[in-house]
């Protein structure tokens, strides 16, 4: 049961993976992260709910907002500057 | 109960799809983030309902509410940050790739 969800998740995880490998701009592989991101952090809260590994929740949390603030720190650096 | 959160699970990995397949599918960036940015935050929020209705009452369920208000709140800031972005630098709108 665990491992359907996961693989669901981790599957639907391949077309930002494909934009993060070649999007043709910098922004399309700042979104490709972010949602790779939201992905994994909603594959470790599974995995701590499901595999009742309760330390893996926090870890989630804790990978959410520092994907969060890369994703920014990105945008506003390609924002100016060269690319 | 456990109905109920597989729906909401289910619910939440569809749109996790749907978002995926316009990331792979539309033209230009600000349409693909769109599509990322709208479809995350709905498939991430319900998905994280479904888990709290599996995982019960306890100290578990404040960490997966925060987590969802966290998605809740970050997913269309991080957005309108990348598009703000591709907007300033003035990328091309029409599909034309450069």
């Amino acid at each position: 049961m665990r491992g359907i969800w996961e693989a669901a998740i981790l599957l639907s995880a391949a077309p930002p993976l494909f934009r993060l490998w070649r999007g043709p701009s910098f922004w399309d592989r700042v979104a490709g992260a972010n949602s790779l991101n939201v992905r994994i952090a909603l594959v470790l809260a599974l995995e701590g709910v499901l595999g009742k590994r309760a330390v893996l929740l926090d870890v989630a949390l804790a990978y959410a907002l520092l994907g969060f603030l890369g994703a920014v720190l990105l945008a506003r650096f390609g924002e100016r500057g060269e690319r | 109960m456990r109905a109920a959160a597989q729906a909401f699970m289910a619910l939440g990995v569809l749109l996790l799809f749907v978002g995926g397949t316009g990331v792979l599918r539309f033209r230009d960036p600000y349409s693909r983030l769109q599509a990322a940015g709208v479809a995350d935050v709905g498939g991430a929020f319900s998905f994280l309902v479904g888990l709290s209705l599996l995982a019960g009452w306890g100290w578990e369920l404040g960490v997966l509410g925060l987590l969802a208000l966290l998605f809740l709140f970050t997913g269309p800031v991080a957005t309108h940050a990348i598009a703000k972005g591709a907007f300033l630098r003035r990328h091309p709108t029409n599909g034309e790739e450069r």
